[in-house]
C-alpha cells in the first residue's frame, strides 16, 4: 500500500501580472511537498485560491511549475511529460465532455488520442457507456444531457485508457445528493479496481467519509497531511462550542476564554465560539462557571466531536462552509 | 505519425460539428453576396475614374478583395473556441500525449474547409456576374487565400488562448479589422487613394494580398507583386501559427 504514486518536492508557481509599474506577482503554490500511495483515495482540501487548482495543473502537466520537482506514475514531470500524460486521467471542474458529439463519439475520440486503435476503444466505450449507466442517452448529443448525466460521461472520459492515477477536481460540485452519492460509488468502484485517486472537494463531509487520507492546502503550503481520525486529533479532542445573545456578549466571553489554559485556541464564527480542548466533557462546567464570573449571559452550549470542519477552521482559521461554494 | 493520426482524428470531430450546425455557411455566405449584389454595380463607374468599365474587369478587381474578406472572416474562428476553453474540452485534450501543433493545425484545417466552400461558392457566383480567370490564376488565388485564413484562424486561437473571454477577442479583432480592411483597397484599389493613404497601406500585409490576387485574376501570374503578395503572406501565416503553438503550449506547459 505504501507505493509512492505520486510524489511532488518543493513544487512552487508564481504567476506575474501586469507591466512595469503595475508589475504584481502572486505566489500561488510555495514548495508543496505531497506524497500520494497507490491505491488510495486522497483528498486534497483547501479554501478557494488557496492553491488546489494551480498544484492540480501542475501535476497533470497543464502548467509548468515555477520550480521544484515531481514524480508522477514513474515518470518525471518536467523530463517526461508525454509519459506522464499517458498515465494519468485528469476530470476537470468544468467537465471537458464535448457537447457537441454523443457519449460514444466522445469517448471513442480521447480513447484514440491515447494511441488505443479504433477496434477497442469503440470496445472501451461500450464497455463505459454500460458500466456508468448511459446506456439510454448515450448516442444523444452530450448537449442534451443533464448535469449528473453529463458528469458520468466526464469521469468515463477520465479513465478511458484504464490510467493508474486519475485526478478528479471538484468531481461533485452542483451536483444534487443522489448524484453525489452515486459519483462516489462509482469512485470507490474505481479504487477496487486498482486506480489511485487525488480528488479535490468542497464537501468535507464527503471527504471524511471517503478518502482514505488528506491535505489541505492554505496559502499555498500545506498545512495538515494525514487521515481524517489523524487530523481530527491533531487539533484535540474536541470543541465547546458557546452560543451568545449578540456579537458584543461573544466578545466578553471571548476575552475572559482565551486566556485559560484548557482552552488550545479559540475561532468565532457568528456568534458562536469554539473552543478546542482536551476531554470536553469535565471542562464545560469549567467553561460555565469562567463565564458565569464574568457575568457573561450563554445562550447554548454544547461538546462536539471534532470534525473535519474543525480541523480545516483550525488549520485555516476559516470555515470552508462559511465560503459557500 | 501519431501526430497524423491525432490531427485527423481531431479534424473529424470539428468537422463533424461544423456540418452539424451549417447556419455557418448561409451567414458565412451573405455577407459577400451581398457586396456583389448591391456593391460592386456603384465600381463600374468609379473604377474607371467615370467611364464605364466592363463586368469582366470589375468582377476582377471586386472579386480577390471578397475572398480577402472572406479570409479575414477566420480572425472570428476563436468565438467558438472560447466556450470549447470553457467547458474544459481543450484541457482534455491537452493532457493527453496528443501533440500541440495537431491539436492547433486540425482546428484551422476545420476553418479552412469551410473558407474553401465559401470562397468556391463566391467565385462561382461571381462567374454570372461576368467573372473569367484561368484555372491556375484561379487555384494561386485560392492556395492565397488558404494561407491567409491559416494566418487569421491561428491568431484568432492565439488571442482567444491568452484573453481567454469573448470580450476580449471581440475588442482586438474589431480593433485591427477595420483599419486593415480599409487600408488593403478591398473596397475599391488602394491606387484611387491619396498619397498618405498609399503609404500606410504599404505596412498592411493584407494590401499586397490583394494585389497579389488581382495580378493572378488578371492573368498577370509572374508579376513581381504575386511573388511579394506570396512571400508576405507566408510569412505572416508561420508567425501566426508559431504564435499561437506557443500559446497553447503556455497553457499546457
Amino acid at each position: 500500500m505504501n507505493n509512492v504514486i505520486l510524489r511532488t518536492q518543493k513544487l512552487t508557481k508564481t504567476f506575474v501580472s501586469g507591466r512595469g509599474k503595475a508589475q504584481r506577482t502572486v505566489e500561488a503554490v510555495r514548495g508543496v511537498d505531497l506524497e500520494v500511495y497507490e491505491g488510495e483515495i486522497f483528498g486534497f482540501l483547501g479554501p478557494n485560491g488557496a492553491g488546489k487548482t494551480t498544484t492540480l495543473n501542475m501535476v497533470t502537466t497543464l502548467l509548468a511549475p515555477s520550480s521544484g520537482q515531481a514524480t508522477v506514475v514513474g515518470n518525471d514531470l518536467l523530463k517526461n511529460p508525454i509519459q506522464v500524460r499517458q498515465h494519468i486521467g485528469y476530470v476537470s471542474q468544468a467537465g471537458g465532455s464535448d457537447t457537441a458529439a454523443n457519449a460514444y463519439e466522445n469517448l471513442i475520440l480521447q480513447a484514440r488520442l491515447y494511441g488505443i486503435d479504433l477496434e477497442k476503444a469503440t470496445q472501451r466505450a461500450k464497455d463505459l457507456v454500460e458500466r456508468f449507466q448511459m446506456s439510454e442517452f448515450a448516442d444523444r448529443l452530450a448537449s442534451t444531457y443533464s448535469g449528473g448525466q453529463r458528469r458520468r460521461l466526464d469521469l468515463a472520459l477520465g479513465i478511458v485508457h484504464h490510467p493508474p492515477l486519475v485526478f478528479l477536481d471538484e468531481p461533485t460540485i452542483g451536483l444534487d445528493p443522489q448524484s453525489r452519492a452515486y459519483f462516489w460509488d462509482e469512485i470507490i468502484r474505481l479504487k477496487k479496481d486498482g486506480m489511485t485517486i487525488f480528488v479535490t472537494t468542497h464537501y468535507l463531509d464527503e471527504a471524511d467519509n471517503l478518502c482514505d487520507r488528506l491535505a489541505i492546502i492554505d496559502h499555498g503550503h500545506i498545512v495538515a497531511v494525514g487521515t481524517g481520525q489523524e487530523l481530527k486529533k491533531q487539533i484535540g479532542a474536541e470543541s465547546i462550542v458557546v452560543g451568545f445573545q449578540n456579537e458584543k456578549v461573544l466578545n466578553m466571553a471571548k476575552q475572559s476564554l482565551e486566556n485559560q489554559v484548557f482552552v488550545q485556541k479559540i475561532y468565532t464564527e457568528e456568534n458562536k465560539l469554539h473552543l478546542f480542548v482536551v476531554e470536553g466533557e469535565k471542562l464545560l462546567a469549567e467553561v460555565l462557571r469562567v463565564l458565569d464570573k464574568s457575568q457573561v449571559v450563554v445562550q447554548t452550549i454544547e461538546l462536539a466531536k471534532p470534525s473535519l470542519d474543525d480541523v480545516f477552521l483550525q488549520k485555516t482559521g476559516r470555515s470552508l462552509r462559511e465560503q459557500g461554494e | 505519425m501519431k501526430f497524423f493520426t491525432d490531427g485527423v482524428l481531431l479534424f473529424v470531430r470539428h468537422i463533424k460539428k461544423t456540418f452539424r450546425s451549417p447556419a455557418w455557411l448561409i451567414i458565412g455566405m451573405s455577407q459577400p453576396v451581398l457586396y456583389l449584389l448591391l456593391y460592386m454595380p456603384l465600381l463600374k463607374n468609379v473604377a474607371g475614374g467615370g467611364q464605364a468599365v466592363s463586368a469582366v474587369d470589375v468582377t476582377r478587381l471586386f472579386v480577390p478583395g471578397m475572398l480577402v474578406i472572406m479570409s479575414m472572416g477566420s480572425l472570428f474562428a476563436g468565438f467558438s473556441f472560447i466556450p470549447e476553453m470553457r467547458q474544459g474540452l481543450i484541457a482534455r485534450w491537452i493532457v493527453t500525449p496528443a501533440s500541440r501543433v495537431a491539436i492547433l493545425l486540425s482546428m484551422v484545417l476545420n476553418n479552412l474547409v469551410t473558407l474553401s466552400l465559401q470562397s468556391i461558392i463566391l467565385i462561382v457566383i461571381a462567374t454570372f456576374f461576368g467573372l473569367r480567370i484561368s484555372v491556375v490564376g484561379g487555384v494561386l488565388t485560392f492556395i492565397l487565400i488558404l494561407l491567409i485564413g491559416t494566418s487569421m484562424a491561428a491568431l484568432s486561437y492565439a488571442i482567444s488562448l491568452t484573453t481567454k473571454n469573448e470580450m476580449g477577442l471581440a475588442q482586438i479583432t474589431n480593433t485591427f479589422y477595420l483599419p486593415v480592411l480599409l487600408l488593403s483597397g478591398i473596397m475599391l484599389p488602394i491606387s484611387l487613394a491619396p498619397h498618405w493613404i498609399k503609404v500606410a497601406a504599404k505596412f498592411n500585409p493584407f494590401y499586397y494580398a490583394v494585389e497579389a490576387s488581382r495580378s493572378l485574376f488578371g492573368g498577370n501570374l509572374t508579376a513581381p507583386v504575386v511573388f511579394v503578395g506570396y512571400g508576405i503572406t507566408i510569412l505572416l501565416a508561420s508567425i501566426c501559427v508559431w504564435s499561437a503553438v506557443k500559446a497553447l503550449q503556455k497553457m499546457s506547459a
